[in-house]
């Protein structure tokens, strides 16, 4: 069966070859053929060749480089200043044009983030988050150990501005238990977390109450009258002389 | 020490007797929870709807029920699941042979309190049908607009999207929830009183003796009283800085939106009122932050990978920040 099926493979590839010589061998020759046309040769008119030789196009003088300026110089000679500074520092060729790239484009990213940082655009395009926006909000930066209290609030009563007088109480009551360590002063903390510092009952009941009183007036805005405020600004007094 | 010095301006008697009626009826079945019952009243005199989330078996659906059952209002209570559809919830026009006209039919949305069961478990085609008639009391079918009668409310229970076969809401619909409460574990001492209560069959005759204690006018009365309490301008001041505050800080993807803000300031009016007060304090906003604010931002994702809450971002930011004083 090998055989026969190795004489069919045999039989297949000699007609193969076979078949190539014959068509190979039916090509007809190539002819060359000579161009036995007749050849006119044109002149040129001598007076338009000179006339475009005065044309700035074929006045190829201009194309020759100009001697270097002042600042190419300078500039080539900081490329091989720093070329040769880098080659020093680490012992190897660099390729001086990728390191102008790179110089470049530092500059050029110095540059934008400069302009960006004068004209006060934040960089939410680069991180996703806008920068923090300060919000009208005017709490901030009072701190109770620095105010003079006495002085706020004779003016305050004196201009019959008692609701403020009257905060300036609660205030003066905080520095004093923060003073006598019975409270931690901390602008973030609620008066009910100041009341719960407070080991003491009786005082934390005092200053609950002061407490209350604070709340109606400031944050209420209940009218105070002078009246009103003696009432209250006795109370603090109290608490602060005897309790403190 | 005289202590009473200034009389209230605002009549809140029958409003606080309201209040404790409510707080009577939920705490007689419900063990604990004091703050999760706080809530659902401040949240029903605020106007707003409420998302009830915690594991299975901590009285979510119990006490939405409850809070349903102690209004005399219309309740009607959806089941989602993941194969529901809106027109199941809104409702829809069915052809009428006699007349030869379509007739619309609603749908189980149009009640009073309508409470939302697990609804997590829909996908959020069902979600996006709330969206109107939670925000605009409304609801649009074929060009015709079917305004809800006062007092609407959504009380919904899901699980914690970590659980299985739960979807997460999509932001608009979270935010159209006043309060997210987070439903925790009784404490031991909790847990064996509600065994008590169970083994002594309590339960269930609570739960039948339950009588509406709140007419829809008196709802009416005492969130017009709410809307008028006195916010002090450096209070309003502070809320806003709270909610800003979410959309500047780093650690957070999505911060509040200013509907955050107005919930924040409707809800701390209704813990005014239930405290007895007829003004806003630094306290009533800190203590609704929370239950406002925690569903509505969204964390950057290597926070959450860290294992930070929503609620503890909260927390750090009320702390940042100077109470006005």
């Amino acid at each position: 069966m090998n055989r026969i099926f190795a004489f069919i493979i045999f039989a297949m590839l000699t007609m193969t070859c076979m078949s190539g010589t014959v068509f190979s061998a039916s090509v007809p020759e190539k002819v060359l053929k000579y161009d036995t046309g007749k050849v006119s040769v044109r002149k040129f008119d001598a007076e338009q060749l000179k006339n475009y030789s005065t044309e700035r196009a074929f006045i190829y003088q201009d194309n020759l480089p100009e001697s270097e300026s002042w600042w190419s110089r300078s500039w080539s000679r900081f490329w091989r200043w720093f070329r040769e500074g880098l080659q020093s520092a680490f012992k190897q060729k660099y390729s001086g044009t990728i390191l102008q790239y790179i110089v470049i484009g530092l500059f050029v990213g110095i540059v934008i983030f400069a302009i960006f940082k004068i004209i006060g655009l934040d960089f939410k395009l680069f991180s996703g988050k806008s920068a923090p926006v300060a919000v009208p909000y005017s709490e901030a930066a009072e701190n109770i150990h620095e105010i003079n209290f006495n002085d706020e609030l004779s003016t305050a009563i004196l201009a019959g501005n008692y609701r403020l007088a009257v905060r300036l109480c609660y205030l003066s009551t905080l520095k004093r238990l923060s003073d006598k360590n019975m409270i931690s002063w901390q602008p973030e903390k609620t008066n009910q977390a100041y009341l719960m510092e407070i080991t003491d009952v009786e005082k934390r009941k005092s200053f609950q109450t002061l407490t209350q009183q604070f709340e109606y007036i400031w944050y209420g805005e209940f009218i105070i009258d002078q009246e009103r405020f003696n009432l209250v600004k006795k109370n603090f007094d109290v608490f602060n002389g005897r309790e403190l | 020490m005289e202590a009473e010095i200034f009389n209230q301006r605002t009549d809140l008697t029958a409003l606080n007797a309201a209040v404790a009626e409510i707080r009577q009826t939920l705490g007689n079945i419900i063990v604990g929870q004091q703050e999760t019952i706080n809530f659902l009243i401040a949240g029903l005199l605020a106007d707003g709807h409420m998302l009830l989330e915690g594991v299975p078996g901590v009285a979510k659906t119990l006490s939405a029920k409850l809070l349903a059952k102690s209004i005399a209002a219309s309740f009607s209570r959806i089941q989602f699941t993941p194969d529901l559809m809106p027109s199941d919830v809104l409702g829809t026009s069915v052809f009428d042979p006699r007349t030869a006209a379509f007739e619309y039919r609603k749908g189980p949305v149009f009640g009073h309190i309508i409470l939302i069961d697990e609804i997590n478990r829909a996908p959020a085609k069902t979600q996006s049908a709330l969206f109107e008639v939670m925000e605009e009391r409304q609801v649009t079918v074929d060009g015709h607009t079917y305004l809800m009668e006062e007092p609407f409310m959504v009380l919904a229970t899901q699980n914690p999207i970590e659980h299985e076969g739960t979807y997460r809401l999509p932001e608009a619909q979270l935010d159209r929830f006043l309060f997210k409460i987070e439903i925790k574990y009784p404490s031991l001492e909790e847990e064996i009183m509600i065994l008590t209560n169970q083994h002594q069959q309590k339960l269930d005759n609570e739960l039948k003796e339950v009588k509406a204690v709140l007419s829809i006018e008196q709802i009416k009365t005492c969130r017009t009283i709410i809307k008028a309490l006195h916010v002090e301008p450096k209070l309003i001041a502070y809320a806003a800085k709270i909610v800003h505050e979410t959309r500047n800080n780093k650690s957070v993807y999505l911060g509040a939106s200013p509907r955050a803000s107005l919930a924040i300031i409707n809800s701390s009016k209704a813990i005014a009122a239930m405290e007895g007060r007829d003004f806003v304090t630094p306290e009533d906003i800190i203590k609704v932050a929370t239950p406002v604010l925690a569903h509505r931002i969204m964390l950057t994702p290597d926070k959450e990978m860290e294992g930070l809450t929503t609620s503890d971002m909260i927390k750090q930011i009320i702390q940042k920040i100077e109470i006005p004083r």
